[in-house]
């Protein structure tokens, strides 16, 4: 499902577009849920995933391969962790009140599966400039769904763009709630999919079938 | 034992054009109590879930056919379920969601998971919360794109609330009281449900596990002054019977087997009925219909392993024996 | 009565249907019922034994460092995994070969971490705190939550991969609908 990046064939471009960070290899959901009703909501962590990650990422790739994996994940997230107090001390000045509203998926964003069990087999095995290119369109595959999701529930939940409001009727409360999220990033999943097997029709062919197609009700 | 068959068919327009009789018939009852608005608005409805059903194919490279028409009933059943002077756009949105994500999402009329009707109505009671549950007064008509100036509360909400119901047993069967448009002809539901019952358009197991568990609740813990005020106040609001029709009875999306579809309707009412009493919801039948969506799809699972283990059993050299499954 | 009023709690704070946690977790975890009771299983043990590190962190922690809160949570997840990897490795070898991926998958998870966060900020937010037997409970609730919600898309598991379900939306996207259709009615409920 995933590109491998010891595959040369895999792109450092993958992460954006051909094996999007959330809507293909279904990493950091919940903050998209939960959290992008709002485009301040949807800055706020954009900007917060963007740091932890890139820095998290980049120093976990000094740790030594040699370590035994659960070692190994411990660390990641510890450091990511460690990451974690100063971007959060940046947040609170450059978006003010944002971590209370947010609640306990900022915190969450340090400890997501990019860092902590996708870094080892999409990042470190490959070159430092190559892992900084990589781990860039990751980065920026998820702040896209963030973003299209946030200016999609934002503009038919509450009416407004950014806090401006724009003449939107009639607007639909519960497109802000949870349920919205699930349901909009599923209908954003299949879409996302068409669209990919309609650009790469040979190696979707591979993934539908590891879609595990039961066939028969 | 058997039932009065009037006509045996299993064939699902036979079935389509029998739900459609019936609910037009509410629909004429809820046009004659509340006016135009309310014939526009399942109108609306209609529209909005044909188009939604056409695009869908469309875009799963399927023609619509006539097997594709129960999608009618399903905007129909949903409109019945609003107030009638419920908003074109709300309603419509409603219909394209039931369509589209309930339903088309999962492979369309194929493979059937959610009730489209109970989901719009979920989705509704989510997002119009305020406007889902204010309705008209009886002859109190409403045009196309008129309002009523007064909007109140639903009997069934004054029932939850204070235990009372003041209107006579004549206006509960005909409908005389404020609530869902197609929900509250009650006189018409019970005549529905025999004959649809008896020409097998509905799980009859489900629908029995229903009135049998409010029965059962209304003994355990009744609502009323007694069992039988209880029962059928019960029943008659909070569109218990409208659901027990339409939405639990489902062959689509109800067990098979009696036996499983019974308990399937059982426990659902049991449910409905226990969250009605404690926290006073409105219409929670529908939305817990909803919620047991997994039960009834583990039903169903389980109503297959038993078919393919009664099918292992047949050896190739019985006797030309044949298992009847004991479909409703 | 209660029963019903108790399931309709447990599904109102249900970290997966209400906070959307752990969802990766749920898809792998609702594939066979294997899946399903090991991955159960090994949330349950993760958040109810995190959940007593979290209620040592905070009764340590001063306000003025509430910052390494998620650092000592992640040591506190960290030594848990530790341990259940080394028991069950010392406890029986072909045991420990058929969970560890189930424990491998559990342990830095969004649900775990998800729910020592919530509980937590339960406890800051009531007066008094909500003791060590609120934490264990909580953390208990939400395995238990998990278990719910497994068990519901279990039951869809076959209708969603089915090859009925238009091949964009098969698998995940429509897990994601049904999930969400789900939580809606959990809402209207609420």
């Amino acid at each position: 499902m995933y590109s491998d990046p010891a595959n040369k064939t895999s792109s450092r471009f993958d992460g954006l577009l051909a094996d999007n960070t959330v809507l293909s290899a279904l990493m950091v959901i919940s903050p998209v849920i939960m959290c992008s009703d709002t485009l301040r909501n949807a800055e706020a962590l954009i900007y917060a995933f963007s740091a932890i990650t890139f820095i998290s990422v980049i120093l976990c790739s000094f740790v030594p391969r040699k370590l035994p994996y659960a070692v190994k994940v411990i660390i990641y997230a510890a450091i990511a962790a460690l990451v974690y107090i100063p971007v959060k001390s940046l947040a609170q000045v450059t978006y003010p009140g944002i971590v209370s509203r947010v609640g306990i998926y900022f915190p969450l964003l340090a400890v997501n599966s990019l860092i902590v069990f996708r870094g080892e087999s999409l990042f470190y095995g490959v070159k430092k400039a190559r892992m900084i290119t990589s781990l860039t369109f990751y980065i920026l595959g998820f702040d896209a769904v963030m973003l299209v999701t946030a200016v999609i529930r934002e503009l038919f939940t509450y009416g407004t763009f950014n806090s401006h409001m724009v003449d939107v009727s009639p607007t639909v409360s519960g497109l802000g709630m949870p349920f919205g999220g699930f349901i909009l990033l599923g209908l954003m999943c299949g879409v996302y999919r068409k669209v990919r097997s309609a650009l790469r029709p040979a190696s979707d062919a591979e993934e539908r079938k590891e879609g595990s197609d039961v066939s028969g009700n | 034992m058997h039932f009065i068959d009037i006509k045996n068919n299993n064939n699902e327009r036979h079935s389509w054009i029998d739900m459609m009789l019936t609910l037009l018939t509410l629909e004429v009852m809820s046009f004659f109590y509340n006016g135009l608005h309310s014939a526009a608005l399942a109108a609306v409805c209609l529209i909005s879930s044909l188009a939604a059903e056409a695009v869908c194919l469309r875009l799963m490279k399927r023609s619509f056919t006539a097997d594709d028409l129960p999608v009618s009933t399903d905007a129909l059943i949903t409109a019945l379920m609003l107030p009638a002077v419920f908003d074109y756009a709300p309603a419509c949105i409603a219909c394209i969601f039931a369509v589209v994500a309930a339903k088309s999402v999962f492979g369309g009329r194929n493979n059937m998971i959610f009730s489209p009707a109970a989901a719009a109505y979920c989705f509704l009671y989510t997002s119009w919360k305020g406007q889902i549950l204010l309705f008209q007064q009886p002859h109190d008509t409403a045009g196309v794109f008129e309002t009523p100036e007064t909007l109140v509360n639903s009997a069934s909400h004054v029932f939850n609330t204070s235990g009372k119901f003041a209107y006579s047993g004549f206006e509960l069967l005909m409908g005389n009281f404020p609530g869902p448009a197609g929900a509250v002809s009650i006189l018409l539901l019970l005549i529905a449900s025999v004959i649809l019952i008896a020409r097998k358009d509905i799980s009859a197991g489900a629908f029995t596990g229903t009135v049998i568990g409010v029965a059962v609740m209304s003994a355990i813990s009744p609502c009323s002054d007694s069992f039988v005020s209880s029962f059928i106040l019960t029943l008659c609001n909070n569109m218990m019977l409208f659901a027990a029709l339409f939405i639990i009875s489902d062959r689509r999306i109800a067990p098979k087997r009696a036996y499983y579809a019974f308990f399937y309707g059982f426990f659902i009412t049991v449910f409905a009925y226990v969250i009605t009493v404690t926290t006073a919801k409105e219409n929670a039948v529908v939305i817990v219909s909803v919620l047991f969506t997994p039960v009834s799809l583990g039903l169903k699972n389980l109503e297959k392993k038993i078919e393919l283990a009664v099918r292992e059993d047949l050896s190739p050299g019985a006797s030309g024996m044949e298992v009847k499954a004991d479909v409703q | 009565m209660f029963l019903v009023t108790d399931l309709l709690v447990l599904l109102g704070a249900n970290l997966i249907l209400v906070q959307a946690l752990g969802i990766s977790t749920i898809f792998v975890a609702a594939g066979n019922r294997k899946n399903l009771i090991c991955t159960a299983m090994a949330i349950t043990v993760f958040t109810t034994i995190g959940s007593a590190g979290a209620c040592a962190v905070d009764s340590i922690l001063p306000k003025s460092a509430a910052d390494l809160r998620l650092l000592l949570y992640v040591i506190v997840i960290g030594a848990v995994y530790i341990c259940i990897l080394t028991g069950t490795y010392m406890l029986n070898r072909k045991f420990f070969e058929s969970v560890r991926r189930y424990i491998h998958i559990s342990a830095f998870n969004c649900a775990v971490m998800g729910t020592l966060l919530s509980i937590s900020g339960r406890a800051y937010d009531t007066v008094g705190g909500i003791g060590f037997k609120g934490y264990i409970l909580g953390g208990l609730e939400a395995g238990f939550g998990f278990i719910i919600t497994a068990l519901m898309l279990l039951a869809a598991y076959r209708k969603l991969n089915s090859s009925k379900v238009p091949a964009s939306f098969r698998g995940f996207p429509a897990m994601l609908v049904y999930l969400g259709i789900i939580s809606m009615a959990v809402f209207a409920l609420r």
